[in-house]
């Protein structure tokens, strides 16, 4: 069974479909593209999935249990992370504590009102690591909000990586980077893989096609066409549309 | 925080502050105070630092602090008239009174951020004043409940009375430090950083698993527990309670205080600005009636033009670099 | 004891809530900006037109006595007109000075007019002392007549129509002018409106001082009934406020709506217990927002950020 399922979401604004009878699995230790143009609901489909919103009907299953309309928190505890693609970040924050905050060790001291806060060396250190997993080893101590935008990005992973996730999802990692700022994301996601289940919607063909084992393509709040890379390119839909023409 | 970086339990603005205090007494009166006002001013300075919990260190904007003063200083004179007339008990019903007060009002708007969080906290605010105002039984209404007794402080078998101004000074200066250092402590915990974690970014400290509902719910009640035991003080100072403190006017002076003192960029900022309020409401008292009007004045140029506030303006130069602890 | 009587002063009380707090709606709903002194322009109305009407006005003492010989009908009615014209400079610079909070926190904007609020009450209070005033009322409107063997009190059933009259003058000019149209644009995409060619700047002074001269209105129609003193500000922004949270932010109908439940519940708690009637607004607007988290008609709004 597939590490993360979702099973015939429907879901409605008022009186506009956004998201209807979609179905979708992603496989443990792989990584899985969602694509499509914009306004198909991809990111609608991501907020249903970590539970930002609660679909009107169908099941999000994870590890073999019922998330359907669980609190974010809830979800993230379980092991589901993900990045904005609209920087979500602790501005006012070190990227150093951006990324402790987001460790459970932190959370699980949540409660304690007089401790230290990251006096522990084990903890200092393992925000060294994830930092130095996603390049900005050098950056630790520079408040979030003066990087530059590529390394915003990578700061975003860096705060999901932290929550030691067993799924992370990303919302279109390359928006606004310029092409060396793609490759080296490329790269980073790249390296990602294999540690972690990766979900990840982008509007990149080349990018997702380079990347993924397996692409799902949404359209009109349904899933239009799936399979790997390779298969999709010959898909007559993707083909036909502005999809096809860049990939 | 900085990596690795330990925040001292003491520093030395915190001991220089506390010595300042200290010397108070030895003073005031030569410059042509009164050795009341100082007690006021650690009172209104320890309310403020404890409104800041909520305003400064975790963005939530309450307009309806006073409910929680007021509740204290009731909960001081109705403990110490129908249950037991001890210190440490009444303070301790100041307190619980204040934090139950405080747990109400959060059950019902923890999901609230912003301007609505201020809107409902008003209308809490107006709530418990106007039950103050109206149960004249209990709270005797606007003439306010009298003849509340400066009880002695009794440490084992000791026993220092407080009914002198200088004496209750000390005492409320005590009081003051252990708030100050537990505050000071709260904040660099990791209690505190997820607060200032969830001021940034509701949304993402979601995200990485914190319940959210639960911290703001906590702190809220932490800070109304401490700005009861300010208000239990305030009782036992005035020796009488009265329902104004209540008030939306009261309420808004205390963000007032906390903003002019400049407690959004310092964790010191609400101290500075008691001092300011009650000095500016003393010494322009002495000249006009009006002077919250000069006071208000002052205030809306600092919204306007300095919204960091007076302690602002001190650490202008040090806020280019990355942050250090304040 | 009847309950249709004090059905049918809740109805009118709800009237003169909505009427009160038509300016703190027009400000809030197209500028997206909390007035908390609203109020403070209320109480300025009042006491305007009690100088205007009583009259007490730094005059010369010859124009002063022609104008007291003057019947206190016309007094009045040129107190309702003057009065929100003296207020609007005020309205004016709190604008000026809120201006430079635009696209910050709301939150400042809501602590520079409470600054304002408190700057206009002491203001109040050196000018015109603490004492209450009484605004008289023209004779034609004054007193009570008979209906359903009770008295009532006609300067209360003129207010009302009164209300009804100003609130159906404000929803022509959001919903039915060219200035309307712009300012809600404004509201929501000020770009939009800027590449239009216009002015935004005088946009909002307008919104402003229109929202203003509503406050100050309700003051002048309200003092016969509420009385003037110097902290009715403050007493008057509270319900403008219970009211337009209630009723949902940026919603002209869920603020009349929110007028009238006010009103109502105020109205008929205060038939079994007069003392505690205030204390039901606020636990109407706690239950009502507890569960529908925008009030009635609310919509997404800055608000939330």
């Amino acid at each position: 069974m597939a590490l993360f399922e979702a099973r015939e979401l429907h879901l409605r604004f008022g009186d506009r479909v956004v998201l209807e009878n979609i179905s979708l699995a992603f496989e443990a230790g792989c990584l899985s593209g969602i694509m499509g143009p914009n306004g198909a609901g991809k990111t609608t489909c991501f907020n249903v999935l970590t539970g930002r919103y609660r679909p009107d009907r169908g099941r999000v299953m994870f590890d073999g249990a019922d998330i359907t309309g669980r609190s974010p928190q809830a979800i993230a505890r379980l092991g589901i992370a993900r990045s904005f693609q609209l920087m979500n970040l602790f501005d006012e924050f070190t990227v150093f504590e951006n990324v402790a905050i987001a460790l459970p060790q932190t959370r699980k001291r949540g409660a304690d009102p007089i401790g230290v806060a990251y006096g522990d060396a084990a903890l200092v250190a393992e925000v060294h690591e994830i930092l130095d997993t996603v390049g900005l080893g050098e950056r630790v101590d520079q408040i979030a909000k003066s990087l530059p935008y590529g390394e915003r990005r990578a700061l975003e992973i860096a705060v999901a990586l932290a929550s030691r996730p067993k799924l992370l999802f990303l919302d279109e990692p390359t928006a606004g980077l310029g092409s060396d700022g793609r490759a080296r994301l490329a790269e980073l996601v790249h390296r990602l893989k294999g540690q972690v289940t990766l979900v990840v919607i982008e509007h990149d063909m080349e990018f997702l096609f380079s990347l993924a084992d397996v692409i799902s393509v949404i359209h009109w709040g349904q899933v239009i066409a799936q399979g790997s890379p390779a298969e999709l390119r010959t898909n007559p839909w993707v083909k036909n549309s502005n999809l096809g023409k860049l990939a | 925080m900085r990596s690795g970086h330990r925040v001292p339990t003491l520093t030395p603005a915190m001991i220089a502050i506390w010595a300042a205090f200290a010397t108070v007494p030895l003073w005031i009166e030569h410059i042509g105070l009164y050795q009341y006002l100082g007690v006021e001013i650690l009172i209104f300075a320890t309310y403020a630092l404890a409104y800041n919990l909520v305003l400064g260190h975790s963005g939530l904007p309450s307009f309806g602090h006073g409910a929680f003063f007021g509740l204290g200083a009731y909960g001081f004179g109705l403990a110490q008239f129908h249950l037991v007339a001890d210190l440490w008990f009444c303070l301790g019903a100041a307190v619980a009174a204040a934090a139950l007060g405080g747990a109400i009002v959060a059950a019902f708007i923890s999901h609230r951020r912003g301007i609505y969080y201020s809107l409902l906290t008003i209308a809490f605010g107006q709530v418990f004043w106007f039950i103050a105002i109206k149960s004249h039984a209990i709270t005797g209404g606007e003439d306010g409940l009298l003849k509340i007794a400066r009880l002695p402080a009794r440490l084992g078998v000791v026993s220092f009375d407080l009914t002198h101004n200088i004496s209750l000074f000390y005492f409320v200066l005590a009081v003051f430090v252990a708030v100050s250092l537990l505050l000071w402590r709260l904040v660099h915990s990791p209690f505190g950083r997820v607060l200032k974690a969830i001021k940034q970014n509701e949304t993402r400290a979601r995200f990485v698993g914190y319940d959210v509902w639960r911290y703001k719910a906590a702190v809220l009640v932490l800070s109304a527990g401490l700005s009861g035991l300010a208000g239990g003080l305030f009782a036992m100072a005035q020796s009488s309670a009265f329902p104004d403190v209540m008030s939306l006017h009261y309420s808004g002076y205390i963000v007032m205080m906390t903003l002019v003192g400049g407690g959004l960029v310092t964790f010191w900022g609400p101290v500075l600005g008691a001092i300011v309020f009650l000095l500016a409401r003393d010494v322009i008292g002495a000249f006009t009636t009006g002077w919250m009007l000069w006071f208000g004045m002052l205030f809306v140029a600092l919204v306007v033009y300095r919204p960091e506030g007076l302690g602002g303006l001190f650490l202008r130069p040090a806020r280019a670099k990355p942050a250090a602890a304040k | 004891m009847s309950l249709l009587p004090h059905l049918v002063n809740g109805l009118a009380l709800g009237l003169l809530f909505a009427l009160l707090a038509l300016g703190f709606m027009l400000i809030l709903g197209l500028m997206e900006q909390i007035n908390l002194a609203h109020g403070s322009l209320f109480a300025l109305g009042a006491y305007f037109s009690f100088a205007i009407a009583t009259p007490r006005l730094p005059l010369p003492p010859d124009l002063l006595h022609a104008w007291a010989a003057v019947p206190l009908g016309w007094r009045f009615t040129a107190a309702i007109f003057l009065a929100p014209v003296l207020v609007a400079p005020f309205g004016v610079v709190i604008e000026r000075l809120m201006r430079r909070t635009y696209g910050r926190d709301p939150l400042y904007g809501l602590l520079l007019t409470f600054g304002a609020a408190m700057v206009i009450e002491d203001l109040i209070r050196i000018v015109w002392g603490t004492r209450d005033y009484m605004l008289p009322v023209p004779r034609g409107i004054s007193g009570g007549f008979l209906m359903l063997d009770l008295i009532w009190s006609t300067y209360r059933f003129w207010a009302a129509g009164f209300a009804v009259i100003a609130m159906a003058v404000v929803w022509l000019v959001i919903e039915r002018t060219r200035f309307g149209a712009l300012v809600k644009a404004g509201a929501h995409d000020s770009e939009i409106v800027q590449a239009l060619g216009h002015d935004l700047e005088k946009l909002r002074v307008w919104v402003f001082v229109l929202g203003t001269m509503m406050a100050a209105i309700a003051g002048v129609i309200l003092a016969p009934i509420w009385g003037i003193r110097p902290h009715m500000g403050v007493d008057a922004v509270i319900p403008a406020f219970v009211i337009i949270v209630l009723g949902g932010v940026g919603s002209f109908w869920g603020a009349v709506l929110g007028g009238l439940l006010v009103g109502m519940v105020v109205g008929l708690s205060g038939a079994y217990a007069s003392e505690w009637s205030m204390l039901s607004m606020y636990l109407l607007l706690i239950l009502v927002v507890t569960f529908r988290a925008r009030g009635l008609f609310g919509k997404k709004s800055v608000l939330e950020a």
